[in-house]
Order: structure tokens, then sequence, then C-alpha cells
């Protein structure tokens, strides 16, 4: 089968979730006012300027295109082959791929980032996506994407509220003992090259590299100023460093 | 002449005072490393360039400087990207594509280093080709500009979309509308620009703001590439730089009408609002294949057909930048990105921009080309070796980068939630052939259709023969109609029959 009619296959589904898309976003926009009303005395919008008269105008095409994608499909009869795996083109090895780094992103944004301290968080997912990534072993990815979930999950459960976003807890330990085990772990494998020896370093070297610059170069803000080793940095540049040069 | 001699003497006011500030340097030589580096890589591309120093730069050092960091990388991820097109015969970026049909062949005759040098050069008279076209039309064109009104700025708007929709889509051209749809969409989200009407917020405050821009490109534009690149990349095999870098004055001499042809096609096409600098590489190529004297042994090492491409896409800068100052409406990919930088430092392009902006762009834009030259000879075979690093190594990385990068621009985590959310949306779209660039088009260029739009209408009293009576909108009108129906099969095949009993 050529890439074409799995192309052809995948616009099946994909014209169906776009008219399901358009149908919610066109029922969402009858909210919004369009006809002209006078309320006490004061004439609202006409239709011509409402705030609804451009999305209607966009999903409605969006609609239509869907519509021209779905009957493409069809015609060209390519969407009978949608209903199978093969159909569409579903390469297993590859969904597992995807699906592990999406996860491992995922738990990073979603539970490490906004509570455990920065460098950590991103020196276990440099260390995740580098070891389990670099030779394609299914089981590799798997390893790494856990650790990640592992961590990410440990602290979006245990510290869900805001409040707690910002406070010294626990889950930094947790974060950062998994991602010294997940380094020994690849560091002694026998398979070990070049780039699992370089790992450890860009690991460390880069995230505290971007906090720093970004916190006390452009004086930005960055995430979880709490964390474990960003807060001893920020207490020796403010206590130690800093007055240094003011004086 | 005087136009030409006051905009000269503007040039050159904006140009001493950019070479005598010390601190330009360091921005315009880490920024010209970075794109270098970020062009050679296969996996990064100059629109991430922009994107992630738009992240860092964008409202945290003062928009001059800003702009020297972002069009240095630019112009040197365009320019970088030819590293890789010659010796592993992979494009680093999408606008190299048609360098690797004659710059590898070169390289495996031993003519490694005289084709980087030969491209060194191109992009040098490239970039300046079109930069000196900036320098020129965005006066004109703005001076016109004072008379196009909300009617005709909605359908340029449009234009942009659908223009970039189907230039940019691998399979029909009917995904990049509804690419470009997906972006308008998106952009309607948060309060509506004339009556502050909450659209589609679902309770939630931080959506009253609508979507912002950085989070938005970067999600669109990073998280997709670093998914398709994590994986076990067996490296191509690269051939040795060999022979002399520094062109000989001859050759370039002997080829500066292919060079002067390839700049303005480059230029032309980097002006036509959505269309990238892998578009002007490859019509510069087929151009010159058409028409060149040594058309019959392009993709066979032909110096000609090197110089086409590179000159073409570096070209394409300075004609993307037109529209995007004359009108708001980015020429290319990555000069969306620029446009994210300038909304959010509150540079609103246009009639109304400062002129001392466009001054300071052209003359950065002159720096840059000349920093790519030096950078280009003097440190190529230092910048080859990078070539060996694996994706895996460094797309980690960028992650991280534009995980800090999307935080610290003012929405803080919820801007990362979008970031993530976009770039699902977008790995989806780059599995089914839907190309990202018109839907990045669509979320910058949405509040503009909206509102100017809406506008016209509210002008007209609700009668929309405005756009047939005004006679640069009827034209704009016209255009996006016969874009339109140039895509429809039908038609297609018909006007094919009608071009085959005309020959």
């Amino acid at each position: 089968m050529d890439d074409k009619s799995q192309l052809r296959a995948r616009d099946f589904w994909a014209s169906l979730g776009l008219i399901a898309l358009s149908g919610f976003f066109i029922w969402q926009t009858t909210s919004i006012p369009l006809q002209a009303t006078r309320v006490a005395g004061v004439s609202s919008v006409q239709f011509y300027d409402s705030a609804a008269v451009v999305p209607y105008f966009i999903f409605g095409a969006l609609l239509i295109l869907s519509l021209i994608l779905l009957a493409n499909s069809i015609v060209s009869g390519d969407a009978a082959r949608a209903l199978s795996g093969a159909g569409i083109g579903l390469d297993c090895a590859e969904i597992w791929r995807i699906g592990t780094i999406a996860a491992a992103m995922a738990a990073y944004i979603l539970g490490l980032v906004p509570r455990v301290d920065f460098i950590i968080a991103s020196g276990l997912l440099i260390t995740a996506l580098i070891w389990g990534y670099s030779t394609g072993q299914a089981g590799r990815m798997g390893l790494a994407a856990g650790a990640v979930v592992l961590a990410g999950s440990y602290a979006l459960i245990r510290h869900l509220p805001q409040s707690e976003w910002n406070k010294p807890h626990d889950d930094d330990w947790v974060a950062l003992a998994i991602w010294i085990l997940l380094t020994t772990w690849a560091l002694t494998r026998p398979d070990r090259n070049r780039l699992t020896r370089a790992m450890p370093l860009i690991a460390v070297i880069a995230p505290l590299i971007l906090v720093t610059a970004m916190a006390f170069g452009f004086r930005q803000n960055v995430p979880n100023r709490g964390g474990l080793i960003f807060s001893q940095i920020e207490r020796t540049y403010y206590l130690d460093l800093r007055p240094l040069w003011s004086q | 002449m005087d136009y030409f001699v006051a905009q000269l003497a503007g040039f050159w006011g904006a140009f001493t005072g950019l070479v005598l500030d010390p601190v330009t340097y360091l921005y315009m030589l880490s920024a010209m490393i970075l794109g270098i580096v970020f062009g050679a890589l296969p996996g990064l591309t100059a629109t991430l360039a922009v994107t992630i120093l738009t992240g860092f730069f964008g409202n945290k050092v003062p928009i001059d400087y800003a702009l020297i960091a972002l069009l240095g990388a630019y112009v040197g991820a365009i320019y970088g990207g030819s590293y890789p097109s010659i010796l592993l015969n992979i494009p680093g970026t999408a606008a190299s594509a048609a360098t690797a049909m004659d710059g590898h062949p070169l390289a495996r005759q031993g003519r490694g280093g005289e084709a980087l040098g030969l491209t060194t050069t191109a992009s040098l008279i490239g970039t300046l080709v079109g930069t000196a076209a900036l320098l020129v039309f965005v006066w004109l064109l703005l001076a016109i500009s004072s008379n196009i009104a909300s009617p005709e700025k909605a359908l340029l708007a449009l234009f942009g979309i659908l223009l970039s929709g189907t230039l940019m889509s691998e399979d029909l051209a009917i995904k990049g509308w509804i690419s470009g749809l997906i972006g308008l969409a998106m952009a309607m989200v948060g309060l509506d620009p004339l009556l502050s009407e909450p659209r589609y917020t679902f309770d939630w405050s931080y959506l009253l703001s609508g979507f912002q821009v950085v989070p938005v490109l970067m999600g669109a534009f990073a998280v997709p590439q670093i998914i398709e690149g994590l994986r076990t990349a067996r490296p191509g095999e690269m051939l040795a730089l060999t022979g002399r870098i520094l062109p000989h004055g001859r050759t370039i001499l002997r080829h500066l009408p292919t060079i002067t042809r390839s700049g303005v096609i480059g230029t032309g096409v980097g002006a036509l609002p959505g269309v990238g600098e892998d578009v002007a590489g490859w019509v510069s190529y087929g151009v010159g294949k058409s028409v060149g004297r040594d058309g019959a042994n392009y993709g066979k090492g032909s110096v000609e057909g090197l110089l086409c491409s590179e000159t073409a896409n570096n070209a394409c800068i300075g004609g993307a930048l037109i529209p995007l100052l004359v009108l708001g409406i980015p020429g290319s990919p990555p000069a969306a990105a620029l446009l994210g930088a300038l909304k959010i430092n509150n540079v609103i392009p246009g009639p109304t921009i400062d002129p001392a902006i466009i001054m300071r762009v052209v003359a950065i834009m002159v720096l840059a080309s000349i920093t790519m030259f030096a950078v280009g000879l003097l440190t190529a075979r230092l910048f080859v070796r990078i070539l060996k690093v694996p994706p895996v190594a460094f797309l980690p990385v960028v992650m991280v980068l534009t995980t800090i990068g999307s935080f610290s621009v003012g929405g803080g985590i919820n801007d990362l939630y979008l970031m993530l959310g976009v770039g699902a949306v977008a790995t989806l779209m780059n599995a089914m052939k839907y190309p990202i660039a018109p839907l990045v088009i669509g979320v910058i260029l949405g509040g503009l259709f909206d509102e100017t739009f809406r506008r016209s209408m509210l002008l007209s009293d609700g009668d929309p023969t405005i756009f047939l009576t005004r006679p640069m909108a009827a034209l704009f009108l016209v255009l996006n109609v016969a874009l339109i129906l140039s895509q429809v099969p039908a038609l297609q095949r018909l006007l094919t029959r009608r071009g085959r009993v005309l020959s």
C-alpha cells in the first residue's frame, strides 16, 4: 500500500474529528450574541460586527473543508482501509516511541516543572531522553520514560494544589534519587558509549546555565524558585556574591 | 534620485550607530554562531532558532539588541543549512534542500571546500540583494500602505493564510487551508478586539487574554521537531572538506548574472506572505535549470545550480521582512517568529512603525551578512565537526530551552500547558501531513483579520460590497478567489487540457 492510500485513510478519521470539532465550536458560538437587541434603551451589536460573525465564518469554512476531505477520502476508495491498523499505516514501534516521549514530556511539564527544582527536573528529563532514545531499544524507551513519569506522578499526586508548588518538598529528593539511579544504571551498562558518558555532564550543565542565565542575567522569572538546588544558588548569589560587586 | 540619497544617508546613520556600539558584536557573534549551529544540525531549523531566541530575548533586552540576536540567528541558520546539504546530502533546513542537489555531487568530486566557499559568498550576496530590496521597497510600500484600510488588510491577511497553506502543503492544498483555519480559530480565543466579548474561554481567566504567541510558536515548531528527531540516527557518510574554501573572484564574476537573478527571485518569493526560504530555493533552482547555460548539468555538481538555491534562500530573508514591516504579515515562518518578538515588545508593523526600527533592521541585516561571511569562511572547518553530533544529544536540551523560554515570557506555567497542547496538535498534524506554518500564521494574523473584517462591515453598515468597490480590495478579493479556484481539481484539469490544446 502506498503512502497516498495511507494518507487518504488517515484523512477519513481526521475529517471526522474536524467535523465534530467544528460542530462543537459552531454550537459554542451560538452563545455569543449575533442579532441586534435593544436592552434598557441601549442598542447592542448588529449581526455584521458581532463577535460571532468571524468565528461562524471560520468554523463554517472548517466544516465545509472537512466534508470535502471526507468525500475525497471516500471517493478515492481508501476510506475502506481506515478501519484497519495497517490501512492507516499504524506502526507499533513508532507509536511506542512517540507515546513514551509524550508521556515523559507531559510528566515533565505537568508534574515536575511546577513542583520540583528546575535543574533536577530538567537533568532527569535530559538523561532519560538521551539514554532512552539513542539506541532505539523499546525497553530502554519504556524505562527512561517510566523514570520521568514516576517522578512527575509522585510530585503531581503528593503536591497537587498550587499553594504547595513553590515550597521545598520531598518530591525534589525523590526526583533527584530517580535521576541518580537512572544515571548510575546507564553508566554501568556494558553497552555504554561516548554519548552515555557525556550524558551526565550535559544533564547537569545545560539546565544549570540556562536557569542561572535566565534568573540572574535576564532577571526573569524561573520555575520553582524554592527548589532544592536553585534556592541555594539564589541564596549564595544574593547573600555572598552580589555584595562583593555592589560594594 | 533624492529618494535614494535620503535612503542611503538614513541607512549610513543607522549602520554607523550599530557598528560603533561594542555590545552589538556580543549579540551578533553569539546569535550568528547559534544560528549556524541550528542550521547545520539536521533536526533543528531556522524557525526554531528564531523562536527559541524570541523566548529568550523577546522582552528581556531592549528591542534594538533583541533584533540583532533574532536577525543574526535567522541569517546564520539559513546559511548553516548548507553544511550538511553539501557534506552529508541531508539538508540542515528545508531551505537548503535544493542546495544538496548540486552541493553534494561537488563534494563527491573533491570540491567540498569550493562548494562551501561559493555558498558562503552566494549567501552574502543574496542577503545583501534582499536587504537592498527591503531598503528601497519598504518605504514605497509604506507610502502605499497608508491607503490600505481595513477591507484591504482583512483580504490580505486571508490571502497570506491561503497562500501559505497552498504552497507549504506537501499533500493536498486543502490541508494547508485547514491548518490556517485552525490557527485562525485559535486566534479567536479570548476577548474580542472590538467589543471585548469573551469567546471560548470556558471560564478560565488565563484564556481571556487569548493565546500568547511565544508558547504557540514553541509548541508548533519545537515540540514536533523534538519528537520527530528523538530516534536512532544512523550517521550519514560525511565527506571530507577538501580544497580551498575562499572562492575565486573570477568564478563569482562569471556567475554574477545567475547570482543576481537568483537574488531577485528569492526576494520576490520572500515578499509573498507566508512563503518561506525553501520555496525560494526550489523556484530559483527550477528557473535556473530552465534558463541557465549549465541547466543540463544541474543535479550533477553544477556550480550554477548550487548558486541558484543558496543565493535565493538568503535573499528571501530580506524579502520576507518587507510584508512583515509594511503590513505586519510575515513573509516566512521565521518571520512569523520575528513578528512574535515585535508583538511582545509592542512594536506594531505598518504605516505607523517607527522609521528608526526599519533602518536598524536594514543595518543589522547588512552587518549580519558580513558577519556570516567572515564566520563562515574562517570557521567552516570547525563547524563541520558538529555535523557528527547525533540529534538525540541536543534535542533534550532544546526541550529544556523551549520550556524555560516559554515560561519566562509572562504567562508562567499556563503558557507551558499551552505549549504542550499546541505541540500535541502539531505532532498529530505532522503525522497526517498538515503543514504547521499556516497554523502559526493563522494565529498571528487571526486578530488582524477579525478586527479589520468587522470594522469594514461596520463602516459600510453591513454592506459586503465594500470589498468590491475599493480597487485594492477588489484586487485582493480576486487574488483570494483565484487562489482557491486554482486548487479545484476539475478546474486544474480543464486548464491543463486548454494548455495542451494551445501548445
